[in-house]
């Protein structure tokens, strides 16, 4: 079944499109993520315009991610304080990435900008997630002492705060500095940018994984809401007919990961979920290096 | 008028119109007519044609009359991009913009256009691909006219000669010009000509219009004009429809 999409200026198969949905859907229930950074570039690769791709994909990752954090807010896993230092820093990211977005399409180079973004950022965070999980089913059955959580230098920066949730008293330039990163990646890219924002608050920030989901879903919600706003206010690439073709898949994928990751083991989880991240780094990659088909491509003059 | 002084009417003219068409050395008729006038581009919009169909009163085919059929989309603006290798990476390279281009190009014929008319006579009537003026801005190289060409025709929007006008009983005819999804809104021109002895003794013109329609033309309207709407429409939209599947889906 055909559907006409209104901003994207063609027709889809809308069952591919809820196919997509759903397998991003049950593949991120599965590994706790939004799955932004797996549905961009697939609708890319079905002939989506980067741009839509995208700026629809922050707006189904906004969707994707709701009900995850109403249900953390309510079990009171959501540091508030941290989630607004992170979101200040988002705003700040995201504007200046959509800034950025919107140069990039003038000048012509948005879809090399964007597989660049995703095989530089999906190949780091994929090896270490790897390099790291590996590692810790290696060692598994060694037992470490415990602490409370590593005191690194950058958290001796001066404007300190308390963050009670998250047992913490540290300076606000480093979640302030993630939020700014996360910001801008998640305008280029599309995403939420929970895959590094989760790494980041444990490894960097320090903070307790028990709020470490909740407040990450905080900032992922928040970020992309303002990238929605403002792609389509400046960019015009937000359609909402594949936002709601993706998330009718993807609110069901998404039960049927969550349900299944349960008998996962979190280091299994999280090595397979560096794979796969690798994987879209790898595929992306090999595009950028093999002699594309079409020597030329044509596109609206800006 | 009663009914039926319009029906004598129409029976008059009826009698009188073969009579018209088959007077020598009148100025050669054609009608020619579309079978809409308006393609509606809804969301379930996968494409299209165009059926012009018409009639003339010699013989089409053969030794006499011929029929070409163009139709052009409104004007737009394109950028072609060469893509080139750079340390490895391929890029976008050098550029080249198109001005003033038809979004959309479609040429039908009973006979191939090349046979029909003397090579300056076509390049006048500019009836051809090869003849469809592109004006070039930025990289001057040749290529990127050639490229555009191919690209258009791939996608579906320019149609050179891909079928021939259909002709009926000698005197009908009937073109279909492919639409694909992809095509621009707007206003079409369809022009009909009759081709005698390579000149074009008649022709007509026709409009169309591409429109959208329904919600995908609401959509796209909001989005346009009331962009701040359309922004938070689309982030409510979003975390409604999540938090409704998340409701109506749950497991467990």
């Amino acid at each position: 079944m055909q559907v006409y999409l209104p901003i994207a200026e063609m027709s889809v198969d809308a069952l591919l499109l809820l196919g997509i949905g759903f397998g991003v859907g049950w593949l991120s229930g599965l590994f706790g993520v939004g799955g932004g950074f797996l549905l961009t570039p697939l609708l890319i690769l079905i002939g989506i315009p980067s741009a839509v791709a995208v700026g629809s994909g922050a707006n189904q990752t906004l969707g994707a991610s709701v009900s995850g954090l109403m249900a953390q807010w309510r079990r009171g896993n959501v540091d508030l304080r941290m989630g607004v230092v992170l979101l200040i820093g988002g705003f700040i990211g995201s504007a200046a990435g959509v800034q950025l977005f919107a140069w990039l399409r003038r000048a012509g180079q948005v879809d090399l900008a964007v597989a660049i973004f995703y095989v530089v950022v999906l190949g780091t965070v994929g090896a270490l997630m790897v390099r790291e999980s590996v590692g810790a089913i290696l060692r598994r059955n060694k037992a470490r002492p415990a602490r409370l959580h590593e005191h690194l230098w950058i958290h001796g920066l001066p404007f300190k705060m308390r963050f009670r949730k998250s047992r913490l008293y540290i300076s606000v330039i480093p979640p302030l500095l993630i939020g700014v990163a996360i910001g801008v990646l998640s305008a280029v890219m599309g995403v939420g940018g929970g895959f590094m924002l989760v790494p980041a608050m444990i490894y960097l920030l320090g903070m307790p994984t028990s709020v470490v989901i909740g407040t990450s879903l905080f900032q992922v919600v928040f970020v992309t809401a303002n990238v929605t706003f403002l792609q389509a206010v400046q960019v015009g690439s937000v359609d909402i007919v594949l936002t709601l073709l993706l998330l009718a898949g993807g609110v069901v994928g998404a039960q049927f990961g969550a349900q299944m990751g349960t008998r996962l083991r979190g280091e299994e989880t999280r090595a397979l979920l560096g794979a796969l991240v690798l994987a879209v780094a790898g595929a992306l990659l090999w595009d950028l290096l093999s002699v594309p088909g079409q020597l030329f491509v044509i596109g609206p003059a800006p | 008028m009663s009914a039926r002084a319009a029906l004598l009417l129409l029976a008059a003219l009826l009698l009188a119109a073969p009579a018209a068409l088959a007077q020598p050395g009148a100025t050669p008729s054609l009608s020619a007519e579309l079978s809409t006038r308006r393609i509606e581009v809804s969301t379930a919009f996968t494409g299209g044609e165009i059926l012009v169909f018409g009639a003339t009163d010699r013989l089409i085919g053969g030794a006499g009359d011929e029929i070409v059929v163009l139709a052009t989309g409104p004007r737009t603006s394109l950028v072609v991009r060469q893509k080139i290798e750079v340390l490895g990476f391929w890029i976008n390279g050098p550029s080249a913009r198109f001005n003033g281009i038809p979004s959309y190009w479609a040429l039908a014929s009973t006979r191939p256009v090349e046979l029909m008319f003397a090579p300056l006579a076509r390049s006048e009537l500019r009836l051809g691909l090869d003849l469809l003026p592109l004006p070039q801005i930025g990289d001057p190289g040749p290529q990127f006219r050639r490229a555009l060409r191919e690209l258009k025709q791939r996608q579906g929007l320019w149609v050179d000669q891909l079928r021939p006008i259909e002709v009926s009983g000698g005197r009908l005819f009937h073109a279909r010009l492919p639409v694909p999804s992809t095509v621009a809104t707007g206003t079409y021109r369809v022009e009909v000509m009759l081709v005698r002895d390579g000149r074009v003794v008649a022709r007509q013109d026709l409009a169309l219009d591409v429109e959208r329609v329904g919600s995908a033309a609401r959509i796209a309207d909001v989005a346009q004009g009331l962009p701040v709407l359309y922004a938070l429409a689309c982030i409510l939209l979003a975390a409604f429809a999540g938090w409704l599947g998340s409701v109506l889906f749950r497991r467990g």
